[in-house]
């Protein structure tokens, strides 16, 4: 007979061999065993001060590194607030495995103090939930979590562990091999179909890229500018998918839908063919779905067979991993092609230049010149202050959307968004995950004041572990983007939007031992940003805005994108020159 | 429009949740299910109203579902080229017996509670006269897809 561990060693060293190097959580009594293996087991921890805190910042950790997120909670109310973070990371697709404290079995059903069914409460939460029900099958249940949850189309698991089975002896037997090695890549398109999509490429004279998370799930940024560059196809992106994209690059059409810039969305609405690369045309991308791309032939790569035609019909579907598609595709393309023949018909110069000449129409702008501090400009001037490979991490709301249009997307996996489940609260943890996965690169949170205040009780946790992530406080003491709405589609009747009560967020800061300033003028900005990066510990900035500004350009809800409404710029001026001669001051 | 589902999933309940859940979000309606245990997992037959542009989202959902290792839908053909029956017969087997007289090389997929699917081998097609036995359904069905086979997985290249 081979030596006996218990339960919570087991799971220690199954999370060890799927090279788990730090997970988030909070302790409680069913757990308190793990805890105790956990005291000389070598795995970090970081104790958060909410269970939700360490979902997101499990998923920030598996956004930036690709790699699986880790988090845990107690049994009952330490499952179930973990609940958000799960579902937000399961609508956006990110690889998180949440580990839960269960009663011990025999109680389980049995309405035990801190009981809850955490795998119904999870089941529409995750791809898949666990019940443990022996120390033995630790190995192989941990081993699939996590082969699950970064497999296909990725997602979270969750692991639920009666108290009984950490406590519990076994002799444990390991997989022989670790779940990320073992990463599948689905492909269940033809070739004939690839021959195809490469015939509809040739053949089209307006196209359009729409890359969404996808791409950044599958590691295929690469395959996505190569493709874009061989056919000078331009390629948008989603909020999902920024940062697979560059944003100086020359085909780059930022983000579309509904506060995409209004050459973005003219070229959907004008293209003769739509390629979706990791998309599942989202309602704030598309508006309304007939009339979304509507003179365009469509065809659309993704790695779940379940999104293709879900939303909008497409022509050909190929349901595969994004990067092993593209390439592929590319393939194809350079086949057919004579060497150092140009793939730019006239036609698609003809494209480029009608879009470029929408661009210069409307472009995404703002007043430059006034005392306030506008958030566009706040979000451009820490966007030029930050490291090349600085990670963005963002809340929900309308300083989310400044960012994802003023920000400057260089590399993936360095943007970090609650996109489809838009979870406010989300982008101050996400940040700490991002920054304990990158200790040494520039993490900076861009939160609002109204969702800061969801998690910021999470301020100690990096002061207690000297956590260097940047706070931005985007804060114009409202709910802005349901302020917004309420003024554009409610008729200025505000209701319940003030957040006039608030902390004196840089006051809040020092109180936890963490450097906050506030910043209430536009020349103070820069020379604010600059000290604010120019260490590398934890600090915070409250910058107050301007509290009318509005996020422009915006599809009503219900409209189609040609219905956005453009503000007209306020201060006509060469943008360029604005913008030197601000940070100049 | 009528359908008719037939799952296979592994031995965890927990999958078959998943999968009442889901045609609860969907908005599948349900007529009958029915349920069975087989040695390593459960079968699940539905007969469900849906609308056919859904059908196909459905069952690419039912197919990606972890736990579920087989889908497979049929699309109701009263008048068409039918290979399956769907049989409802409650306590009373007494329509599976005369359908099995008359077409006795059937072959049976799926029993449980009173609820049959049986495949027809061969040339000869169900007409809805064949199948008129009395007061118990006896619907027709053709196959319309199949999670078998399953998706080719490469190695992933680094």
């Amino acid at each position: 007979m081979g030596r006996q561990f218990n339960g919570s060693e087991i799971l220690l060293e199954s999370l060890r061999r799927e090279n788990v190097e730090v997970f988030f959580g909070l302790p409680g009594g069913v757990v308190l065993p793990l805890y105790d293996a956990l005291y000389s087991s070598g795995i970090r921890h970081l104790l958060v001060r909410h269970e939700q805190a360490a979902a997101f910042a499990a998923d920030g950790y598996a956004r930036v590194t690709g790699r699986v997120g880790v988090c845990l909670g107690t049994s009952g109310p330490g499952a179930t607030n973990l609940t958000t973070g799960l579902t937000s990371a399961m609508m956006d697709s990110i690889p998180v495995v949440a580990l839960t404290g269960q009663v011990a079995l025999p109680l389980i059903g049995k309405d035990a103090f801190q009981e809850c069914d955490t795998i119904g409460i999870s089941m529409p939460s995750t791809k898949r939930s666990f019940l443990v029900r022996s120390a033995a099958d630790l190995p192989s249940v941990i081993h699939q979590a996590f082969k699950t949850a970064i497999s296909g189309r990725p997602g979270p698991v969750l692991v639920d562990l009666p108290k009984s089975v950490l406590m519990e002896s076994a002799e444990p037997t390991y997989p022989t091999t670790p779940g990320i090695a073992q990463l599948e890549r689905i492909r269940e398109w033809k070739d004939e179909d690839i021959e195809r999509a490469a015939e509809m490429i040739l053949e089209s004279r307006r196209a359009v890229l729409y890359a969404g998370g996808g791409v950044i799930a599958a590691n295929a940024w690469q395959e996505l500018r190569e493709l874009a560059e061989l056919t000078h196809i331009p390629v948008t992106t989603t909020l999902m998918g920024l940062g697979a994209f560059p944003s100086a690059h020359p085909l780059s059409l930022g983000m579309l839908g509904m506060h995409g810039s209004y050459a973005t969305n003219q070229s959907i609405c004008n293209c003769d063919l739509l390629i979706g690369v990791g998309v599942r045309f989202d309602d704030r991308v598309t508006g309304r779905l007939k009339d979304f791309a509507s003179l365009a032939k469509k065809i659309h790569i993704d790695v779940d067979p379940a999104e293709l035609n879900k939303n909008v019909r497409v022509d050909i579907g190929l349901i595969g991993d994004a990067r092993e598609t593209l390439r592929a595709l590319l393939e194809v393309l350079k086949r057919r092609l004579p060497e150092g023949k140009d793939l730019t018909p006239p036609a698609r110069r003809q494209w480029l230049q009608r879009i470029e000449s929408w661009r210069s129409e409307y472009p995404l702008t703002y007043d430059k010149y006034g005392h306030a501090v506008k958030p566009q400009y706040v979000i451009q001037t820490l966007s030029h202050y930050a490291a090349e490979d600085a990670i963005a991490s963002v809340d929900v709301g309308q300083h989310q959307m400044w960012a994802a249009q003023y920000w400057e997307f260089r590399k993936p996996r360095t943007w970090l968004s609650s996109s489809g489940l838009g979870s406010m609260g989300y982008g101050f943890p996400a940040a700490m995950g991002a920054q304990l996965a990158f200790p040494n690169r520039q993490v900076i949170a861009i939160v609002g004041d109204g969702g800061f205040q969801m998690t910021l009780n999470d301020l100690a946790t990096v002061a207690q572990y000297r956590v260097p992530v940047k706070i931005a406080i985007i804060n114009n003491r409202s709910l802005g983007m349901v302020r917004q709405w309420q003024e554009i589609f409610f008729e200025k009747r505000y209701c319940d939007i003030d957040l006039t009560f608030s902390p004196d967020f840089a006051k809040l800061a020092e109180s936890y031992g963490i450097r906050g300033v506030r910043v209430d003028h536009r020349t103070d900005v820069p020379d604010a940003v600059r000290d604010f990066l120019s260490d590398r510990e934890p600090r915070l900035i409250d910058f107050w805005l301007d509290p009318a500004e509005n996020v422009y350009p915006i599809v009503p809800p219900g409209g189609s994108l040609a219905e956005m409404v453009v503000e007209p710029p306020r201060v006509l001026v060469e943008e360029e020159e604005a913008l030197d001669d601000l940070w100049a001051v | 429009m009528q359908w008719l589902l037939a799952l296979e999933t592994n031995g965890d309940p927990i999958t078959s949740c998943r999968l009442m859940n889901i045609f609860r979000r969907k908005g599948v309606s349900i007529v009958t299910l029915a349920m069975a245990a087989r040695t390593e997992g459960f079968s699940v037959v539905a007969l469900v109203e849906t609308p056919e542009h859904e059908v196909d989202h459905i069952f690419n959902f039912l197919r990606r579902v972890e736990g579920v290792e087989n889908v497979t839908y049929y699309r109701h053909e009263p008048e068409g080229d039918a290979s399956f029956v769907f049989i409802d017969a409650d306590a009373d087997s007494s329509s599976l017996a005369r359908f099995l007289q008359t077409f006795p090389e059937s072959k049976l997929i799926f029993g449980s509670h009173g609820k049959y699917l049986l495949e027809i081998p061969g040339d000869r097609k169900p007409s809805s006269a064949s199948l008129d036995f009395g007061k118990q359904e006896i619907l027709p069905f053709a196959r319309v897809k199949s999670s078998i086979p399953q998706p080719e997985l490469v190695a992933a290249q680094t």
